[in-house]
């Protein structure tokens, strides 16, 4: 009867969207450190930590008014507690584990086992309950108790929190942790020299009175300052034999130091490429929209350049790791990733409408660029695709691979020069004006409808007339270019001018025109 | 205006400069450096002669008016392509050379080496990918006035020493409402030999050998041509 009712409420809590999407919201909060809002949680905790601490160093000397130790003792320890409670919750889905249990019995025609179901549940929790970082957590709470004055020293455990809340605290236990074995391996070889030559220093000074070191744990403490090279030489032996002692555990000691150093430094230089990695999505995630780059060459470098000076941003992909860092020493922001695979882009956390303003395809080969096209097209139906030709023969495949833009070099140069034989000025004027040298350009203002009249009088305007010419006008509905429009020209939503003055006069124009229609 | 073209080397690029350019000289030649090229050149459906860098180019002298001749240096080498400039303008000091570079740094080389006009192949592509991405309207407009025969056009006007348009001033010609063509820049003998940009707003007084480059449909730009050409009486 109760497994009835209690499978029957585990289906109910595993259909019912508000309970999901609070838990779901709970575990964001919790433990998605790619959750937006996760970082003012964090930031949160923090402070209430830093609180906590500063409140116990003033307590030493000074008395702490009521308000203070009430909400140190009750308020800051309760938000701790709901936090550990609410971490218990999310960390397993007792609901699923139910329903689990009971298809599983019901495919074996078995009768429901709630000990079973109950048996599963309570391990998962207990795995949280025993992990370090629960430990800590509930050590924390302890200074709730605050009438037990030794309980007060728990507070410093509330530091200990911050590894949980700072990634980078997170990254440096993540590093050690790569070198369990070898600091472990250390630590043993440096307590069993401790125990030796505490021993040791105990049998041949303990019997002499001018000895300092009379008890077993002064020989300890001895062993301990001398191994670690902190020798503070308030005890040292008088013995001759305790003096070798000495000579034996001081050169274990060098030892020991170097070996530690060198097992850190070895983890943090091996992991240094997969943290500067992180550090780089991590980065890409906060940039905003950008431009994505796949593939990294001089005409990388070239786009990169020219897209810099307009201020986007630019992101590059680049599988081989040694342009990859050429791409890197070019200051640019770089993922050594391959384009043309699709678990890249979940890696790297792209989200291609939010962030991708155009991917541009400029990889060595048309047979690269095709393949990644056509990876980018099963991930995304509609993010700009533009791509280098490198053979005008393959324009078509790329067109079928989903690129809407490309461009071939030669082809480009072929019609140059044509136009450089015949009209070698005006070839220079559009040059100019594309390149914005000497300070006139070439711009698009985008429109509004209603604007017509004002767009047409100001054009007039004194400041405007014959320093500043109106090509046309793009319709974006009709995909038109209307020529040099007269005034009765109906301009609607979304067209664009093309305008070509001074760079400041543009700003002006565009300023009063859209000033007036506020 | 020259008559003549040479175009030296053949790859993707002077292929597609030959096949861009053989049309609209008297006189084509394309050079090619070796036998492979040679073959390439000869499927691809041109007439070559064979050259080698050492050669003194008194054959170029023979063929051609060297004053009207325009030389495209495209060989597929920068260096060699840097040599080739610097062998040409070391024996034809007035032949207007078009050189074909990979990038800036060995653009700076070309000219150094005495091209008249270099073409950058990686910034060409880079500055079109980019307007395209910022600019994509523009860009597509300017490609198809610039490269595509279509019905809208750019072209240079010399005005003739008899035209109408002698001793106007530019604000007096009404190039929008009476021609329905825009006029961009203007290459104002009396104030240097570069072009100058219309919507600088400069007054420019009209003499015999100034240019004026206009943008416009091609019937538009025909009428225009006719008034800056009819003479004035």
């Amino acid at each position: 009867m109760v497994g009835r009712w209690l499978v029957a409420f585990a289906f109910f809590l595993h259909s019912y969207s508000p309970y999901r999407n609070t838990k779901n919201f709970a575990y964001n909060l919790l433990e998605n450190s790619h959750y937006p809002y996760k970082k003012y949680f964090d930031y949160g905790m923090i402070l209430l930590i830093f609180l906590s601490v500063y409140i116990l160093i003033r307590q030493v000397k000074y008395e702490m008014s009521i308000e203070w130790l009430f909400f140190n003792n009750y308020v800051i320890s309760f938000i701790f507690l709901i936090e550990y409670l609410t971490r218990l919750w999310v960390y397993s889905d007792s609901a699923q584990v139910v329903i689990d249990q009971y298809e599983s019995d019901l495919f074996l025609h078995r009768p429901f086992s709630l000990s079973q179901a109950f048996k599963t549940i309570f391990k998962q929790k207990l795995e949280f309950i025993l992990s370090p970082a629960a430990i800590i957590d509930l050590l924390a709470i302890m200074p709730f108790f605050h009438e037990l004055r030794i309980l007060r020293i728990f507070v410093l455990f509330r530091v200990l929190k911050l590894f949980r809340y700072a990634k980078s605290l997170r990254r440096l236990i993540s590093i050690l942790a790569s070198k369990k074995f070898e600091l472990l391996t250390l630590a043993l070889f440096a307590l069993i020299m401790i125990m030796i030559s505490s021993v040791l220093i105990y049998v041949m000074e303990a019997t002499n009175p001018k000895s300092p070191i009379n008890t077993l744990f002064e020989a300890l403490y001895w062993s301990v300052v001398t191994i670690f090279t902190v020798g503070y030489g308030d005890m040292v032996p008088v013995t001759p034999e305790g003096r070798m002692v000495a000579m034996i555990i001081i050169i274990s000691g060098i030892a020991v130091i170097s070996f530690a150093t060198s097992i850190i430094v070895t983890a943090f230089t091996e992991k240094l490429d997969e943290i500067k990695e992180e550090k780089m999505i991590d980065d890409v995630s906060k940039l905003g929209r950008f431009y994505l780059v796949c593939g990294y060459s001089p005409l990388t470098n070239e786009v990169v350049h020219r897209l810099r000076k307009a201020s986007k941003h630019i992101v590059v992909l680049e599988k081989d790791p040694i342009k990859a860092k050429q791409a890197q020493n070019d200051g640019m922001y770089v993922l050594n990733f391959d384009s043309a695979s699709l678990h890249t882009y979940g890696d790297i956390r792209l989200h291609f409408e939010r962030q991708v303003i155009a991917v541009i395809l400029l990889q060595d080969s048309d047979v690269a660029n095709i393949y990644t096209a056509l990876t980018i097209r099963e991930l995304n139906k509609k993010v700009p695709l533009h791509s280098i030709l490198h053979k005008p023969e393959n324009r078509k495949k790329l067109l079928m691979a989903g690129i809407d833009e490309m461009v071939n070099p030669q082809e480009l140069v072929g019609f140059m020069s044509k136009k450089i034989s015949n009209q070698p000025i005006a070839f220079e004027v559009i040059h100019a004006l594309r390149s914005e040298h000497g300070g006139t350009v070439i711009e698009e203002i985008i429109l509004d409808s209603g604007m017509s009249k004002r767009f047409f009088e100001l054009l007039l305007h004194p400041l405007f007339h014959q320093r500043l010419s109106m090509l046309g006008i793009y319709q974006r509905e009709t995909q038109f270019f209307a020529f040099n429009p007269s005034s009765s020209f109906a301009i609607a939503a979304g067209d664009i001018a093309i305008i070509v003055a001074k760079r400041s006069l543009v700003g002006e124009f565009r300023n009063l025109l859209h000033r007036n229609k506020v | 205006m020259t008559r003549s073209a040479a175009v030296f080397g053949f790859n993707e690029y002077s292929r597609q400069i030959a096949e861009q350019v053989r049309n609209i000289y008297q006189d084509f030649a394309l050079f090619v450096i070796d036998q492979e090229e040679k073959n390439a050149a000869q499927q691809a459906g041109f007439s070559v002669e064979l050259f080698d860098l050492s050669e003194n180019w008194q054959g170029i002298e023979k063929s051609f008016d060297v004053e009207n001749l325009i030389v495209f240096c495209a060989l597929a080498n920068d260096a060699e392509n840097v040599f080739l400039t610097i062998s040409l303008r070391a024996t034809f000091e007035k032949l207007h050379i078009v050189a074909l570079a990979q990038d800036n740094e060995s653009a700076i080389k070309m000219k150094s080496a005495g091209a008249n006009k270099v073409l950058p192949s990686i910034q060409i592509a880079a500055n079109v990918i980019s307007d395209m991405l910022e600019k994509p309207v523009v860009t597509k407009v300017l490609h198809d006035v610039l490269y595509k025969d279509g019905l809208l056009n750019i072209v240079e006007i010399e005005v003739t020493a008899y035209s109408s348009f002698v001793g106007k001033y530019l604000h007096d010609i009404h190039f929008k409402s009476e021609y329905d063509v825009i006029l961009l820049a203007i290459v104002d003998h009396e104030m240097g030999t570069t072009f100058s940009f219309a919507s600088k707003g400069h007054n420019h007084h009209i003499d015999p050998g100034d240019i004026l480059v206009v943008i416009g449909y091609q019937d538009k730009l025909d009428v225009l041509i006719d008034a800056v050409r009819r003479r004035n009486v």
